[in-house]
């Protein structure tokens, strides 16, 4: 029983360090309809801004709102470059395009800073928090709670009067350039926001297994995440992220030995697979309808 | 086909500016992967390479007028780079190939053996290449995956025993995480131990759910195999999950940058190594002040000595060693002389960088000696001596496959 | 005045349907291909095989691929995986002693079982949700090869393929393995430019462009998506077969995972969707590009031109693969097949100026 709750709390953390990674996806394509596979290669690029910022010899808490400012100004700049030329486009030129971005940041990034992995420490407490039987790592405890404020945040800042544009914007580019929104600067801002959504995550994915090309293969379970929970649904980041941590933290807890081999990416697979068959549009999903 | 055109005027260029500078210039191809999975070894592991071919020129290793060139190319772990890059190396005259990718290297084998072209394969590939009589061009040269399990775990006899134990291994979930599995299995009943295998998900980036259960298994050592950003993760999960440092055996991959990231609480962890690792070694030392000093390094300067840089040193070392010893015949290095040349090698020890090793027409591995090293905070201490463990069941596992692959699989 | 006409104009439906409606590309086309077929002849082995022959070989499956997401519109980013079944399906076929060319058929067929199978997805969804359930088919079909040995072929993971021969020719040398991969891809090349034509490929398009307007005039989208998957997986499935004997020859899991996925779908966006032309150029740009970069990058490294680190060197390719897939999409989203087609219609009317197709 103690093993299943801890497989069942560090797996929900687990799943809510996911949905940090996710947010930043939810965020673009909630206001600009945009998938944005370059996300996991938004994380690594963070992390290493994190890195570099700290290797100027900076504390690391000076370091993320750094880090933060610059990756803001990364997605503004990605947006204005690449994406708006692609309003428009079928949804294949899009994802491709950002699988273009991604190939390139895997290779600039690690190219110029550097390919081996580098440590970010967070000053985080290596023992474990004891209750019984249950061990809780902090890292994830901390990055759980992290995860939680910061959906929060997201959520309180479309209750503001910029969230309130950007939500418009979500619902309908014509109508909001309609009512004098500037849809652009909406969608950029989006950009902006997920730049510093993936500076939480690489910072602290980075503090656990370092910062190399490898923060980049986090799109996987966040893609299940974003799935799960609905593409443009803010709280189903959080929903999903618990769901795919749990299920691919348990199943493979019991299974794993059995099988001989690793179940984790078969059970986020299948967990794409059957909400995509049963519900496409996730849990909280808006369901699209489709006019001929 | 004007494609074909520009394609003959892009290589006259290519070849144009690599041509050959002097007269007897022996070619390496050192064709790795820089880009992908390889990324956390490959850097440090080249530079070494590069370096000590340096130094082998600037001394004149090789005897008067013949010179050594390293011909670098990124495969990106992808096989048909690889083909590409290998057929192109051979075109430019490499008779010496390293891919450091075991995907690329699978992929080449075959040719590289129809082709005469010498293979090493230090620390990856097949580690039943380590059987001359099959794989007559490939040479591993230095302990396989298996040697290394052994090793570790005579080392847990040999500091607290195994009788009655229980080791718990945790690898990724990937054919390299389950090479160990069959020594193990062999040595649990000659030794008396019992053992589990714990599987985690590539590239190993989250691994709560495998040591939870570790944990509950309550292993008396542990057994990591992983690589790259994984093993760092692997070593700070074990000790979240009450496992003590010192329980903590590795395989090859575990380096000052994985120290680096895993912080303080890393000391007392172990793992296996091929090569000894710092700066204070003969051979080093000239590299040092031969190389890096006359600028004529290959790379950052803070990676000299490094764990992966002395491994690529080692592994050039044994390959000009070779390539010395194959020109001594008065003929021109080819694939048969060089290997020739590998197999006159007898108790080299690249100046104590590395056991002594031996290579015969039937062993490629060269002994398969290892020793056991300590992170004290610091740097990596040696606890073992160089030698050889279980050699008899080593050679035994190594037979065995090849005679499957001999036989067409 | 190089194609002897003034532009393309028909009297009759028969010329309209024509394949070839400009005699001289017909010659053009017989042209390529004798030279093709030369190739073991004056090509060196170096470029012949590691070149040309990736280059025919990736052209099918680029082929194979575009007539789903060209013609039919259906996304998939896992088509490495299809092919990974083809290759595995057929070594394991020929041990068991299955003749060569029946083991060819029928590892088609099997990939374009299981092809079908999750083509199911796309009875139900399409565009992004398309793109990521065929992603979780392609690790799927990962983990399964990965963790069955019996598929992978035991502790290393390397399967070797047996030696065989396609209608007592031996699949051994060179042009042989050649040969007959571009037989297969001229044979792929035809089909695709004919099934264009047929009702079938009608029908096809007609899903691609909006499938409840195409059930509204008498195509059944279930039965036509479906085809489209059976048919596409079948393709890939043999081609890769022809990978595993005609090039690898010793198939390990890396060979058809997550990221040839993406670069087949490069080939086809690069190259252009749904176009022939565009599959066999986007094809040989995808996979040539990053070689002839690398090669380069590095030549010019060794005359000290570039005095940067390996480090940087090494990803410098990448980094452009990535800013040319971004360049294609922003410039030319038509890809390569429209920069051919417009080159073609300057020459059509050279010296004048403007064109009809």
């Amino acid at each position: 029983m103690a093993y299943f709750l801890e497989l069942l709390i560090s797996g929900a953390l687990t799943g809510l360090m996911y949905s940090l990674v996710a947010l930043g996806f939810v965020l673009i394509y909630k206001s600009a309809g945009v998938p944005n596979l370059a996300q996991g290669a938004l994380v690594m690029t963070a992390g290493y801004a994190v890195w570099l910022v700290m290797a100027w010899g900076l504390n690391v808490w000076i370091a993320i709102p750094i880090a933060a400012a610059i990756m803001f100004g990364f997605g503004l700049v990605v947006e204005r470059l690449l994406l708006r030329r692609m309003v428009g486009q079928p949804v294949i030129m899009v994802v491709m395009l950002t699988l273009g971005l991604e190939i390139l940041l895997r290779g600039l990034v690690p190219g110029v800073l550097g390919s081996t992995p580098k440590p970010i420490d967070l000053g985080i407490d290596f023992a474990p928090i004891i209750i019984g039987d249950v061990f809780i790592n902090r890292t994830s405890l901390y990055g759980g709670i992290v995860a939680l404020l910061l959906v929060g945040a997201s959520l309180l800042f479309f209750r503001t009067r910029l969230g309130t544009k950007l939500r418009a914007v979500s619902d309908d580019h014509v109508s909001s350039w309609a009512v004098g929104i500037s849809v652009e600067r909406a969608i950029g801002i989006s950009w902006g926001l997920a730049g510093i959504a993936a500076v939480v995550a690489g910072a602290l994915w980075g503090s656990s297994q370092g910062v190399d090309w490898t923060l980049s293969t986090l799109l996987f379970p966040a893609v299940a995440v974003v799935i799960l929970g609905g593409v443009d649904s803010v709280p189903g980041v959080v929903v999903g992220g618990i769901l795919v941590g749990v299920l691919g933290t348990v199943i493979p807890g019991y299974l794993d030995s059995v099988a001989g081999g690793s179940t984790r990416d078969v059970v986020t697979s299948l967990i794409i697979l059957l909400t995509i068959m049963v519900r496409p549009f996730g849990i909280f999903g808006r369901e699209d309808i489709e006019r001929i | 086909m004007t494609f074909l055109r520009k394609l003959a005027l892009t290589t006259a260029l290519v070849a144009g500016l690599s041509a050959p500078v002097a007269a007897e210039d022996i070619k390496f191809g050192l064709l790795q992967d820089f880009t992908a999975v390889y990324t956390f070894v490959t850097g440090q592991y080249n530079q070494g390479q590069q370096d000590y071919l340096a130094l082998a020129n600037a001394e004149g290793i090789l005897g008067e007028g013949n010179s050594v060139t390293a011909i670098v190319r990124d495969t990106g772990n992808q096989p048909q780079r690889g083909i590409e890059a290998y057929n192109r190396a051979k075109e430019e005259g490499a008779v010496l190939f390293d891919f450091l990718s075991t995907p690329v290297s699978a992929a080449i084998l075959d040719q590289a053996q129809a082709d005469k072209n010498v293979v090493i394969t230090p620390a990856h590939g097949r580690g039943d290449a380590s059987d001359g009589t099959v794989f007559p061009y490939v040479f591993p040269m230095m302990p396989t995956y298996w040697a290394q399990a052994a090793n570790l775990i005579e080392h847990m006899k040999n500091n607290g025993g195994l009788q009655g134990k229980k080791i718990a291994i945790v690898h990724i979930d990937s054919p390299f995480g389950r090479e160990p599995g069959p020594i193990l299995q062999a040595l649990s009943e000659q030794e008396g131990f019992e053992f589990q295998a714990f599987p985690y998900a590539s590239p190993g980036n989250e691994q709560s759910a495998a040591w939870s259960e570790v944990r509950r298994y309550r292993p008396d050592y542990v057994l990591i195999w992983g690589a790259g950003g994984g093993q760092a993760v692997s070593v700070k999960t074990a000790i979240q999950n009450g496992i003590r440092p010192e329980q903590i055996h590795s395989v090859i991959w575990l380096a000052e940058t994985d120290a680096a990231n895993v912080g303080p609480a890393m000391k007392g962890v172990k793992r296996f190594e091929a090569t000894a690792a710092g700066t204070d070694h003969a051979i080093i030392q000239r590299i040092q002040e031969k190389v890096i000093d006359a600028g004529k390094g290959s790379g950052d300067q803070a990676n000299v000595g490094t764990s992966y840089y002395n491994l690529g040193v080692a592994t050039m070392a044994v390959a000009v060693e070779a390539a010395r010893l194959g020109l001594e015949g008065g003929q021109p290095l080819t694939g048969d002389t060089l290997k020739a040349g590998f197999e006159k090698i007898a108790g080299y020890d690249a100046e104590g960088l590395m056991p002594a090793v031996t290579y015969t027409a039937e062993d490629h591995q060269g002994g398969g000696a290892g020793r056991v090293s300590e992170w004290d905070g610091e740097k990596w201490v040696p606890v073992s001596d160089w030698h050889a463990a279980y050699p008899d069941l080593i050679r035994q596992v190594i037979e065995k496959s090849a005679a499957e692959y001999k036989a067409g699989h | 005045m190089f194609y002897r006409l003034s532009g393309t104009y028909h009297t009759s439906y028969e010329a309209d349907r024509k394949l070839w409606k400009i005699p001289t590309d017909r010659w053009l086309v017989v042209a390529v291909l004798l030279l093709a077929l030369l190739a073991p002849l004056y090509v060196s082995p170096l470029y012949l095989g590691s070149y040309v022959l990736p280059w025919v070989i990736w052209s099918a499956a680029a082929l194979s691929l575009t007539l789903l997401m060209g013609l039919a519109g259906q996304l998939h980013f896992g088509f490495a995986a299809v092919m990974a079944i083809g290759a595995y399906a057929s070594i394991h076929l020929v041990r068991f002693g299955v003749p060569f060319e029946l083991a060819l058929l029928l590892s088609g067929l099997i990939a374009a079982v299981i092809g079908a199978v999750f083509g199911g997805a796309a009875l139900r969804v399409k565009g992004l949700y398309l793109v990521m359930a065929t992603l979780a088919m392609q690790y799927l079909v990962d983990w399964v090869v990965v963790n069955v040995p019996a598929i992978s072929g035991g502790a290393h993971a390397t399967l070797r393929t047996p030696a065989v021969s396609f209608l007592f020719m031996p699949v051994e040398s060179l042009a042989a393995r050649y040969w007959l991969a571009l037989g297969w891809a001229v044979l792929l090349t035809v089909f695709f430019m004919n099934v264009k034509r047929t009702s079938f490929g009608r029908a096809l398009v007609a899903i691609r462009d909006k499938d409840f307007a195409a059930a509204v005039i008498g195509v059944d989208p279930f039965k036509t998506k479906l085809m489209a998957f059976f048919t596409s997986s079948f393709m890939g499935g043999v081609t890769g077969a022809i990978l595993a004997f005609c090039f690898y020859r010793a198939v390990t899991p890396e060979q058809f995972g997550f990221n040839v996925s993406i670069q087949l779908v490069a080939m086809v966006l690069v190259g252009g969707l749904g176009s022939v032309i565009g599959s066999w150029l986007g094809a040989g740009f995808v996979l040539l590009a990053p070689i002839f970069l690398t090669n380069l990058v590095s030549g010019l490294a060794a005359a000290g031109w570039v005095p940067v680190s390996q480090n940087f060197l090494s990803h410098l390719p990448l980094m452009i693969y990535g800013a040319m897939i971004i360049g294609f999409l922003l410039l030319e989203p038509l890809g390569l097949a429209k920069i051919y087609d417009n080159i073609r219609k300057y020459f059509l009317v050279w010296p004048f100026r403007h064109a009809r197709s």
